[in-house]
């Protein structure tokens, strides 16, 4: 296993009427991209915020490179977090931004950001004041990536770039990433666009984790039976089920649980049809499970979750 | 050391913020000054307030290195620290700089006989009567202070709000009131009075700085536990 490179401990933050964070116990290894999935809401900027120092838990610790990032130089030198709603001087330009950055990160490549630059034709020389949501968003993904820290987070870095834009930013992730390894946490809550690009899947919910897991762990983790409703019903009996809808006297049901090949071949013996299920739709059924019966979490988790329902 | 130098770097890497526009607002001011007093067919010395068109600005940078800089150098994962020590830095270098280039227009404005209209832009009564380092030190101690209580609401704004904001304007103004009040209850204003009388450029400069530091010191606890 590589070594730890994020490591929370029961974190807790705690705002006036809300738990943001819910005793959070976390570790990360090195190398890898993590995916940090969950509603809007759920807690994802806040522990990103704690973790790079950038604010502060009520308890608990938070380790990066095994020491706490507060006002720790040799820590925070290899830290790059652009928040979703970062801010920048007033009279800035994202080219001021670039050699900014270039002056902060010892890997900065000013090649690999004009690049980008060109590649998300952003404006490099508008005032960052004037830009759209979604130029916006290009200045950080691009000093995120062009800074080359050895821990990048990325905060749902896709808002207001349109969906070319946002295949241009998970393939230079990955291409980028590729050449020169270094750990990757990327908050969204688009799951399916992420889905590929992840090794490692951290979800929270209302401050708390509910799945924390190798993404090849989870492929296949969970499955979808459908067929009459009695038979499911009966050859489901006793699992974990984490969704079941009916459709007249047809169900379809999704238990968390891997089935072995003899239980696949009785279902297909019983004329049961079995499908995979996305990590998309497995966040969302166990994020409104855990929301329990009341509904709760029927809200939106994002646009595209509600085809996915279907 | 060298991340501290990099945070004042990286705010000249936009020329305009600390160079072009006060240098821009100074030039305006100044010749506007020397048209009005050109306009003026008055022989004796006039005096104008345009030479403080600059600090005005500087409060404003004061308070958008805090509301705009520090979320910035936050992203950058820039220790507080090293955000504080390098925008003081580059604070009291462009209050240096333009204390040079005042003094500087001092000089000249003296040696023509005030650019020859009777002019008065850099030469302010009382304040540059004194030696010269009185009044390099008034205008230097002045440019840090508007910088400074900028730089001091803004942190108070970021760390509390808006109703920290209102809260300490609000009780800065009523222990001023106070201290109003019992200075008239014990009959002290003849003392204040014979106190300011007895103030110089330098003095006043001295109280200020000592001002300066108490709020420079205030900002940087406060900054401390500041959230982007």
């Amino acid at each position: 296993m590589n070594e730890t490179i994020v490591e929370a401990r029961n974190l807790i933050k705690h705002y006036k009427d809300l738990n943001a964070l819910d005793q959070v116990n976390l570790s990360l290894s090195a190398n890898r991209i993590c995916g940090l999935l969950g509603r809007n809401g759920a807690g994802k900027t806040t522990l990103m915020s704690i973790l790079t120092a950038q604010a502060f838990a009520t308890s608990g610790e938070a380790l990066v490179f095994g020491a706490n990032a507060y006002e720790n130089e040799a820590v925070l030198s290899r830290i790059c977090f652009i928040r979703e709603s970062q801010k920048y001087p007033d009279d800035f330009q994202p080219q001021h931004a670039f050699r900014s950055a270039a002056l902060f990160y010892k890997n900065w490549d000013q090649e690999f950001a004009d690049r980008l630059a060109e590649d998300f034709q952003l404006p490099v020389k508008r005032r960052i004041k004037k830009l759209s949501r979604g130029q916006l968003s290009a200045v950080g993904v691009i000093i995120g990536l062009a800074s080359r820290a050895e821990l990048t987070f990325f905060d749902e870095p896709y808002l207001g770039l349109d969906a070319v834009a946002r295949q241009l930013f998970y393939d230079r992730l990955v291409e980028d990433y590729a050449e020169h390894p270094r750990t990757i946490i990327l908050s969204s809550h688009l799951i399916d666009e992420v889905a590929n690009l992840l090794e490692h899947v951290v979800v929270i919910d209302r401050g708390r984790i509910i799945m924390d897991a190798d993404a090849e762990e989870i492929r296949g983790s969970a499955v979808t039976v459908s067929g009459s409703a009695e038979k499911v019903d009966a050859f489901l009996a006793g699992r974990r089920i984490l969704h079941r809808e009916t459709l007249g006297s047809l169900a379809s049901v999704t238990v968390d649980e891997a089935l072995s090949s003899r239980e696949r071949t009785e279902a297909q013996e019983l004329g049961l049809e079995l499908s995979p299920v996305s990590l998309q739709q497995l966040v969302v059924r166990k994020t409104m499970a855990g929301a329990g019966a009341t509904g709760a979490g029927s809200g939106e988790f994002a646009d595209d979750t509600m085809e996915a329902r279907r | 050391m060298s991340r501290t130098l990099a945070v004042a770097r990286m705010q000249l890497i936009n020329k305009w913020t600390y160079i072009g526009w006060p240098l821009t607002i100074l030039a305006a001011s100044f010749l506007m000054s020397l048209a009005i007093f050109a306009l003026i067919p008055v022989t004796e010395g006039k005096n104008g307030g345009g030479s403080q068109a600059p600090l005005w600005y500087f409060l404003v940078l004061g308070i958008q290195s805090m509301t705009l800089v520090f979320p910035f150098s936050q992203g950058l994962s820039i220790s507080r620290r090293a955000f504080y020590l390098g925008t003081l830095g580059l604070f009291s270098l462009i209050a240096l700089g333009m204390t040079v280039l005042y003094m500087l227009g001092g000089v000249l404005e003296r040696a023509t006989n005030g650019w020859g209209v009777y002019g008065y832009f850099f030469n302010i009564p009382w304040v540059t009567d004194g030696p010269w380092y009185s009044t390099a030190a008034f205008f230097f101690v002045l440019m840090m202070f508007m910088f400074i209580i900028g730089f001091w609401f803004a942190t108070i704004f970021k760390r509390w709000g808006t109703t920290g904001t209102l809260v300490s304007t609000l009780g800065t103004a009523i222990a001023l009131i106070g201290i109003a009040a019992l200075t008239t209850v014990f009959d002290g204003w003849g003392h204040f009075g014979n106190w300011m009388a007895q103030q110089t450029p330098l003095s006043i400069s001295g109280w200020a700085a000592l001002l300066c530091v108490i709020l420079a010191a205030g900002s940087y606890t406060t900054l401390r536990r500041a959230t982007p």
